[in-house]
């Protein structure tokens, strides 16, 4: 899976769970929790989501509640080998 | 009814004269053959009853009755680390004084004993607890909104974990060192609801009245919000995945959203549910 594909599967995920209009994350720097797109217990649920992109679990000891800050920040914690420089 | 402070004295004579010792009440086979027995009832493996579930042989489902059961107790595990650290934060405030604090360090003492007993059963066996992957953001709280939210989360960990003690502790057919965990876990539970149903009661009594209708509905949102997640610890992928099945999250999703799933949570809720609107803060039986 390419690194465009992971942003756009990220991005409709959180849409879909918040039931936010498209614009509210239209770039992959826009806040999601600072804008309340997603509740702690949504992230428990996140999480699993990542895993199956990703097919590899999440150390949830390992990071910090930061990583959630926009889809950039997520593609940069959970992904960090798929990079590809493409623009956000 | 008696209050809280009422049964705290009760209850604490019942955790000395129950008293048992983790380290000496069982007797731990040296290994278990997850394929050679059932280990969880099978009307209570998460996707019975759905299609993935008709297509297993019997071996299959046995070898997912294990997984299920490492599962179960490793969610429960981590319910009850939280509810630990709750009930300490909670000893000798102004308002906890006396028999309640007293019953306190009983309910501490035994939860720390199942997160023992749970946590031998797990790396004994399957080599590990199944992490958690909750992540606790900042929030503001009305006031007395923190200690409710707490023990609703109390509850709601152990009134659904006692549905599943229940079911299995007198399961001949599951293995019997599952079935008297099972039991032995009860009964200290029942000892736990019946103090933590009382004190909740109490608090919301004190508390509620004074919160905005904003607030109030927040409240609700929130604890139908973490019920619903809460049954969302059954479907692990990790779990489908150790048991031989293909895709985790998918099987997950469908045992979220199967129809024979959805009664078996209603019906194992009931009784929570029901409490929870016999107090206000639930207004209807929520969509599990």
């Amino acid at each position: 899976m390419d690194e465009k594909r992971i942003r756009q599967d990220l991005r409709e995920w959180i849409l879909d769970r918040s039931g936010a209009p498209a614009e509210r994350l239209s770039r992959d720097d826009m806040p999601i929790l600072e804008e309340g797109l997603l509740s702690s217990l949504d992230v428990v649920e996140f999480i699993l989501f990542i895993e199956s992109l990703r097919e590899a679990e999440v150390d949830v000891e390992a990071i910090e509640p930061d990583v959630f800050t926009s889809i950039d920040t997520l593609v940069d914690a959970f992904f960090p080998d798929i990079r590809s420089g493409l623009p956000a | 009814m008696a209050t809280a402070a009422e049964l705290a004295p009760r209850l604490s004579d019942a955790s000395i004269r129950k008293s048992w010792d983790v380290y000496s009440a069982f007797d731990w086979p040296e290994s278990l053959d997850p394929a050679a027995h059932w280990y969880m009832s099978p009307e209570l493996i998460s996707i019975h009853g759905t299609s993935v579930w008709d297509d297993l042989d019997e071996t299959a489902r046995k070898r997912l009755s294990f997984y299920e059961i490492v599962n179960f107790f490793s969610f429960v595990l981590y319910g009850e680390r939280p509810l630990v650290s709750g009930l300490m934060n909670r000893m000798y405030r102004k308002n906890t004084l006396g028999p309640v604090t007293d019953y306190l360090h009983h309910f501490v003492d035994e939860e720390n004993k199942h997160m023992i007993m749970f946590g031998m059963f797990c790396n004994r066996y399957a080599g590990r607890v199944y992490p958690e992957k909750k992540i606790v953001l900042p929030r503001e709280y009305a006031r007395g909104e923190e200690d409710i939210a707490f023990y609703c989360k109390v509850l709601i960990v152990e009134e659904l974990g006692d549905y599943y003690n229940l079911k299995m502790m007198s399961d001949k057919t599951i293995h019997p060192l599952v079935a008297r965990i099972n039991k032995i876990h009860h009964v200290d539970e029942a000892r736990h609801l019946g103090f933590g149903r009382e004190y909740l009661r109490e608090l919301v009594a004190e508390y509620r009245p004074a919160w905005n209708d904003e607030e109030l509905a927040s409240f609700r949102k929130w604890l139908v919000e973490y019920l619903v997640s809460s049954w969302g610890d059954f479907y692990n992928p990790a779990v489908y995945k150790d048991a031989g099945l293909a895709d985790g999250y998918g099987i997950r999703k469908l045992g979220l959203q199967d129809a024979t799933c959805r009664s078996f949570r209603t019906a194992a809720s009931e009784k929570l549910v029901g409490y929870f609107q016999e107090i206000g803060l639930m207004t209807e039986p929520p969509v599990l």
